[in-house]
């Protein structure tokens, strides 16, 4: 311990910068890991003592930050992992208080998300926890799949997701799902059942993403030696085609490139990230997006800074997170004026790039918004690329 | 100047990684030429590329003095050789250098087809052979065994073979000894004419060009007005000295003394390895034999992966090639890669080691495409033409005949392994000569063979076919007629002209399949279907796609993650960076050099 985000220099009453928009809590501790997790976290058992002193230490870095004025603004938190559930509804309640005692109250709020696991959420905390001001819960299903779920390492099974559903849906419709395609086992009908069943639960949200195989993770290891198959990236392609026709009917939106939400069910906390809202990580694992007056913007996790981009590199990698989501990027955006930057030449650059782009068939230019075009969302690391190159670009050198 | 009869010219010979460069420093060690503190390993091979590989390029020639046994103190002169085939002439001009010469065989590898081939030149040229068993240290050397390959295969009675770790630096006295003791003093005559061989010769930019000279005959002074023999040059001696092994000027050099001569010559196409040097009045009229012209076998096309860099590849060819006589260029347009270079090399080791240098030490990023050879082309209006680069190929129909470079190659063998190489010799058009048994452990294989066709994969495969057992050693033989052919290949439709090459008639169908498929592996997907086709003319022999890209996403992404995912996609645009944009396909540089990866 004692290695959590330490804010520091990224105080919001500090005139050098941008108050934060967004509050991350990270919740690094799980049941158990699964097969393909690379995330930031540990296993170990719910009476753990290193949990509660983990939790003493967020509350007291909470009331530093409040002290710091660095949440005032803030408007949506999100309590993420690891397994946030696992530490129970009497040290949730006891975060989610603290922050509500830090900020004044929780007015100012418009979306609190928590992330649960199906095997460690129950009716208790859901009511405790939409009693004290949490109006978004967020299930790691991944599957409704049994053998699916175990080919994950996930320890819940399809029936526990469903109980887990119905028992926050009594309490809030604001509910989303994780769901998972390239899974070993897995095939399109398979798929097709897990797409059903999330939409016949009552998520409104649900964001899909295909496995992704990450180095030292269990699963990586056992695919590389053989003993498992996964579906290649043209099967990825197909299934996640699949699930985009699927929801697009049900009547959810594909409002981001992993993200499908009913009207209304959007997650504003990513769409923050996306759109370039400063954003304070707080625990061990957690990054805080800092934006300095002079237009860089600086991340820091740990403690250190691990990434400081120029005003031009900033606007730049802005252009090109915006690009993740539906909406696009706005003509007004490549034409503001903005902080720092000799504008009329990058924007003339970005705009050549955007037009080049619609050329090749990778966006769209309509109703005075470059996006991605239809389908291309799957190629989506050719836009975001080619973006982010025009950070090299010899024009922005001073 | 020392009394010829205690001076002694030797070089050592070797198979390449047989030791040899390592025995050398041990001697300049022993000799106390080089302190311990002063010496960087492998001292005589100077350019960063042959210490790492391994291998030396050029020729050094380093003056030692040896207290021996008997009381007497020797100046030798240690002239380091080329190891590897591609510089066989160099090494031939070395060896007539000397009057002896250290052959260092592997004690665990034993004879190979290069320890044959620089024995054989150096018994050809009269030169006193010490055989030398090195690396005895290992737990794999069979002393034995390769005495018995030493007496066996190259006639060479090896009882007296010394036996040396030139890694700890057992024996090397001996050796020492051997040398004084057995190797003959330089004979000449003193009073004759002055007659001195360039066996080497290096570009200096302050000097010019210095030449690596042994006087055979007479003397050479400082201020001396000489000819070169071969080119009619004349130049006055304005340096004369010897390499300890920093150049150290002396007055004269005498007869069978070995040292460096500056001029102020700059060309140094004046400056001719083999040539022989004279005094311009009074001169020797018979120039020393075995003088040739070198020239180069290999051809490839260079290129400047970015545009710009164009007049900084002609500077630097410009600048490689005053310390490489056998490099040759001409400027090539291609119209994939844009302006670069037509070069010429005398094998592949030869060409990888021009490439590699031009990249590091005057930072260029090139493209090289596939080797080719020159061919002589006889049209149907009676014209002579010589080609060497696919593209400047005619058309078919004006075509009256193509006749090709041929090798006469020398493979050496356990005798399981005969059957495997009459296998591979006979697909890669190889005609069998002969074949003799050299001890009961190696055979040695004789073959005529397309230079073209052993440029391509020939030695990778041998090796791969005989476990590594397999060694080669060729020679140029001449020119003969064959049916071969243009083989394009069209990339989106559109003929990819770094991509063609000249393939034998009965070859086209199978080549143009591997390479097309070849190609489908190396080229990424692309935002579109892009079709591979291999085509003679308008006939179109394979084709296939390589699938249009369909996903690469990073999906799964949030806050936490920008920073890394970020990276991710600067170094998947690294990756592209590397790659030539043709019409609107990425090609990786491998591309190019498909031809040489295909599989069997």
């Amino acid at each position: 311990m004692g290695e959590l985000a330490n804010p520091q220099g990224a105080s919001a009453d500090s005139p050098k910068f941008v108050p934060f928009q967004e509050l991350y809590l990270h919740i690094p501790f799980c049941a158990q890991r699964c097969s393909y997790c690379d995330f930031t976290t540990e296993a170990t058992v719910a009476e753990d003592a290193a949990l509660d002193t983990y939790v003493d230490e967020l509350v007291s870095i909470i009331g530093y930050c409040a002290g710091q004025g660095a949440l005032k603004d803030v408007r949506t938190i999100y309590i993420g992992g690891g397994t946030p559930s696992f530490l129970g509804a009497r040290r949730l309640s006891r975060l989610v208080g603290a922050l509500t005692k830090a900020m004044g109250s929780l007015d100012g709020v418009v979306e609190f998300t928590v992330e649960a696991n199906p095997e460690s959420i129950d009716k208790r905390m859901v009511e405790e926890l939409a009693a004290l001001g949490v109006n978004r819960f967020s299930l790691g299903v991944q599957s409704f799949d049994d053998h699916e779920l175990q080919a994950l390492g996930r320890i819940h099974d399809s029936a526990s997701a469903q109980a887990a559903l119905s028992v926050i849906r009594s309490s809030t419709e604001n509910v989303a799902i994780d769901l998972m395609c390239g899974i070993p086992l897995q095939s399109a009908v398979s798929w097709q059942a897990s797409l059903d069943a999330a939409v016949s639960c009552g998520a409104n949200h649900i964001s899909v993403y295909p496995l992704s195989l990450e180095k030292g993770c269990a699963l990586t290891d056992a695919v590389a030696s053989g003993r498992v198959v996964v579906a290649d990236q043209d099967t990825q392609a197909d299934l996640l085609l699949q699930a985009e026709q699927y929801l697009q009917k049900q009547g959810f939106d594909h409002y981001e490139i992993a993200s499908y939400a009913r009207p209304g069910f959007q997650c504003q906390h990513n769409i923050g990230y996306w759109t370039g809202q400063p954003y304070l990580g707080i625990g061990r694992g957690a990054v805080t997006m800092c934006i300095a007056h002079d237009g860089r913007r600086i991340r820091i996790l740990d403690g250190k800074w691990i990434d400081v981009l120029s005003a031009h590199e900033a606007w730049i990698e802005e252009a090109m997170l915006r690009m993740r989501l539906a909406s696009g990027l706005a003509d007004s955006f490549i034409f503001q004026n903005h902080k720092g930057m000799q504008k009329a030449t990058v924007a003339i650059a970005l705009q050549k790039l955007l037009e080049e782009m619609v050329e090749l068939g990778l966006l769209k230019h309509t109703q005075g918004r470059y996006s991605i075009a239809d389908h291309s969302w799957l190629l989506g690391n050719e836009v975001f690329g080619r973006i982010w190159s025009l950070a090299d670009h010899d024009m922005f050198r001073q | 100047m020392t009394d010829p009869e205690l001076i002694r010219n030797f070089s050592i010979i070797a198979h390449i990684d047989h030791g040899k460069s390592t025995l050398a420093d041990r001697v300049l060690e022993l000799t106390h030429t080089i302190s311990q503190r002063d010496m960087v390993e492998q001292m005589l091979d100077s350019m960063d590329i042959e210490r790492e590989r391994g291998i030396t390029i050029k020729s050094q020639a380093v003056r030692v003095l040896y207290d021996a046994a008997d009381g007497l103190s020797y100046q030798f002169n240690l002239i380091d050789t080329p190891g590897h085939v591609d510089f066989t002439y160099e090494v031939s001009r070395s060896l007539a250098a000397c009057d002896g010469a250290v052959l260092v065989v592997d004690a665990t590898q034993g004879v190979e087809a290069q320890t044959v081939a620089n024995a054989l030149m150096a018994m050809n040229a009269n030169l006193e052979l010490i055989p030398v068993i090195n690396k005895i240290d290992l737990p794999a050397a069979d002393i034995e065994r390769v005495r018995t390959e030493i007496e066996e295969g190259l006639a060479i009675p090896a009882d007296d073979a010394v036996l040396v770790s030139g890694k700890t630096g057992d024996g090397v006295r001996e050796l020492l000894e051997a040398v004084a003791r057995r190797i003959p003093a330089p004979s000449g005559s003193a009073d004759a004419p002055l007659r001195a061989l360039i066996f080497d010769s290096y570009y200096d930019s302050y000097r010019g060009v210095v030449a690596l000279i042994r006087v055979v005959d007479g003397q050479i002074a400082v201020g001396q007005k000489l000819s070169f023999m071969a080119t009619g040059i004349q130049a006055v001696a304005e340096e004369v000295g010897v390499r300890r092994p920093i150049n150290t000027p002396v007055e004269v050099l005498g007869m069978g003394e070995v040292g460096y001569l500056v001029t102020g010559l700059k060309d140094p196409a004046e400056v001719k390895v083999g040539d022989t040097l004279t005094l311009a009045k009074g001169g020797a009229t018979e120039p020393l034999p075995g003088y040739r012209e070198v020239k180069p076998m290999v051809y490839t096309g260079i290129f400047p992966l970015d545009g710009d860099q164009y007049e900084d590849l002609r500077d630097a060819l410009d600048k490689m090639a005053l310390n490489d006589p056998a490099l040759a260029y001409e400027p090539e347009v291609s119209h994939a890669l844009g302006f670069g270079f037509r070069v010429g090399f005398l094998g592949l080791l030869h060409m990888e080691v021009v490439k590699e240098r031009l990249e590091r030490e005057f930072s260029l990023d090139l493209l090289a495409t596939a080797p080719s050879v020159e061919y002589h082309v006889f049209t149907t209006k009676g014209e002579f033409l010589s080609v060497h680069s696919p593209q400047d190929m005619p058309d078919a129909t004006q075509i009256e005949r193509i006749e090709e470079p041929f090798l006469k190659a020398t493979v050496l063998i356990p005798p399981d392994y005969v059957g495997a190489v009459m296998e591979l010799s006979q697909g890669h058009r190889g005609n069998f000569q002969n074949m003799q048994y050299l001890s009961t452990s190696t055979v040695e294989m004789h073959y005529l063979i397309p230079l073209s066709e052993l440029i391509l994969d020939y030695f990778d495969r041998l090796k791969s076919r005989t476990k590594g057992y397999a060694s080669l050693d060729y020679e140029f033989y001449g020119y003969q007629a064959a049916e071969l052919l243009k083989l394009d290949i069209l990339l989106a439709g559109k003929p990819v002209d770094a991509l063609s090459f000249i393939v034998h008639k009965d070859k086209a169908y199978s080549l143009g399949e591997s390479l097309a498929r070849k190609l489908k592996d190396i080229i990424p997907r692309q935002l579109f279907e892009v079709p591979i086709q291999a085509a003679v003319g308008s006939r179109v022999l394979s084709r296939t796609n390589v699938k249009a890209l369909r996903k690469d996403v990073l999906a799964k992404c949030y806050g936490g993650d920008i920073t890394r995912k970020r990276k991710l996609l600067e170094k998947q645009k690294a990756g592209k960076k590397r790659m030539k944009s043709i019409g609107n396909v990425d090609i990786p540089q491998e591309a190019f050099m498909a031809i040489l990866k295909l599989d069997e």
